[in-house]
């Protein structure tokens, strides 16, 4: 269980996350949407300890996270937004580091090194050295890496970024059977049809504040199931409806271009986050 | 466990760029000795002047050795790379990761200094190195590695570190009792530059070197530094909010 509680992060009089209150249960796919600059990452890098909040607590399984907490660190890995290796080690330097680092023994480390690699199918890439990899090998290593410690709760900021469209499929799988194992999940991602798929729960964030908290069916239940989208020249105009016959009954009595479909997570973003910054 | 880890990395290190490593820790030393010492063949105080130079160079070459495996290296992990990262989300105490860099930053400076000294005694055997002259050049090496990472904590871009080095590095390099001695500058820097850690260090190395005293209050004043630094840099990795 993650528990945030008044959780504040200032930089030089800018306030990048503004008192949140959050709590994850165990076991949970979560997920953290918001434009640019919501405080996504920085609400990630305080969960890693890379930054230090300004005040506030994090609690992991009830205990203080600090950076001195090796019994807690040990439970989370991160896949940081970034690509966060060294350029000159091979996959299986990068591999055996991120084990040691955790104090695995080198046995464990190169055997659970076979089955990662095996499973994302890095095996024939192992002695290419990081800088020598493209973009989608480069994020599946840090899956591997992040997997190898064994995980009980897992942070994602951006997993998916600069990923084709299958890599994206198949990491959304692995994520989902990960999960379905028991592993907490939080996320951070800007594809908002992602959270949608994968997450139970998300919460909206914007201007380092947290909007709603609710699973994905919900926030779009109380926006409105049914969504008629109208072509005008400045542009669609959307108009949300709860029930799929008063869409129709709208549809009927509306000329020019219309369209009906049903809401997505996308529509609550933009309708509550979209308009605002708009 | 921990050191073990950061110890393996640099070793690993060490194995893929060895040709390179070891190449950059001869050419600047090699070129002092060739030029200052068999080139303009000179004395001081009676004595050939490589007596007095080869302490010096081997000193100075410990402390670059040092200086640059860290700095530099860390720099780029923690600004570029971002793998300094995994580091601090990692269960390793963070102290450990410290010692780890400190410790392998003193043995990359003593390689460096000890690959002069395999070059140049078989020419020179008249100078003594013996187990007290390790121990004080792996010291002067830690001292070096632990500024190392308090610059490339403080750099906030890649251009810092090289900068750190033009500024204080290299000036010690010249100034620190390496290629002169510093009873000839004037009252009041004397004091200041004999208090440097590389002073220290060529002082007594230069003093085994030729079987006098070594006046050891220059390990006290280099366990000082190395003191001061490894707090700095412990400071950074456990209070500082943003690394």
């Amino acid at each position: 269980m993650i528990e945030l509680d008044n959780l504040t992060k200032t930089f030089e009089g800018f306030t990048a996350v503004d008192s949140l209150k959050l709590r994850i249960e165990t076991g949970e796919f979560f997920g953290l949407l918001g434009p640019n600059g919501a405080g996504k990452t920085t609400t990630i890098g305080m969960l890693s300890t890379l930054l230090l909040p300004t005040s506030g607590e994090i609690r992991i399984d009830g205990e203080l996270l600090t950076r001195k907490r090796q019994d807690i660190k040990r439970k989370v890995s991160v896949i940081t937004q970034e690509y966060s290796m060294r350029q000159d080690m091979d996959m299986d330097e990068i591999m055996e580091y991120q084990g040691r680092l955790y104090f695995m023994p080198v046995k464990q480390i190169r055997a659970r090194t076979e089955e990662l690699f095996e499973f994302a199918g890095l095996t024939d890439h192992r002695r290419k050295t990081v800088r020598k990899l493209s973009g989608g090998m480069k994020r599946k290593l840090m899956v591997c890496r992040a997997l190898l410690t064994g995980p009980r709760i897992l942070l994602l900021d951006e997993p998916t970024a600069g990923m084709d469209a299958i890599s994206r499929r198949q990491m959304w799988n692995l994520l989902r059977q990960l999960n379905e194992q028991g592993l907490t999940i939080l996320l951070t991602t800007h594809y908002i049809e992602e959270a949608q798929s994968l997450c139970s729960r998300v919460a909206l964030m914007n201007g380092g504040r947290l909007n709603e908290i609710d699973t994905p069916a919900h926030l779009i239940r109380k926006l409105g199931a049914y969504a008629v989208d109208e072509m005008h020249t400045d542009g669609i105009h959307t108009r949300y409806f709860h029930e799929r016959s008063q869409a129709i009954d709208y549809l009927s009595q509306v000329q020019g271009q219309v369209s009906l479909r049903d809401t997505t997570l996308e529509d609550v973003f933009v309708e509550q986050i979209g308009k605002r910054l708009s | 466990m921990g050191i073990i880890t950061i110890l393996w990395e640099k070793w690993r290190e060490f194995i893929r760029d060895f040709s390179r490593i070891t190449l950059a820790a001869m050419i600047a030393p090699l070129m002092y000795l060739v030029v200052f010492g068999w080139g303009i063949r000179t004395t001081m105080n009676g004595q050939p002047y490589l007596y007095f130079l080869i302490p010096g160079v081997v000193s100075l070459t410990t402390m670059n050795g040092s200086f640059n495996a860290i700095a530099q290296n860390l720099n780029v992990q923690r600004l570029y790379e971002k793998a300094f990262d995994q580091v601090i989300i990692s269960p390793t105490p963070l102290w450990q990761f410290i010692a780890g860099q400190i410790i392998a930053g003193g043995l990359r400076g003593l390689y460096a200094g000890g690959i002069i000294l395999r070059l140049v005694l078989p020419i020179e055997p008249g100078l003594t190195f013996n187990l007290l002259s390790v121990l004080i050049l792996f010291l002067n090496g830690t001292v070096f590695a632990s500024i190392g990472i308090v610059v490339s904590f403080l750099a906030k871009n890649h251009a810092d570190v090289p900068r750190f080095s033009n500024y204080f590095i290299m000036p010690m390099a010249y100034l620190c009792n390496t290629f002169f001695s510093t009873d000839n500058i004037p009252r009041g820097v004397r004091e200041v530059i004999a208090a440097l850690p590389l002073s220290q260090t060529s002082r007594m190395v230069r003093s085994i070197s030729t079987g006098e005293p070594a006046g050891l209050q220059g390990i006290v004043i280099l366990l000082v530094y190395l003191t001061v630094f490894t707090t700095v840099g412990l400071y950074f990795v456990y209070k500082k909010k943003n690394l």
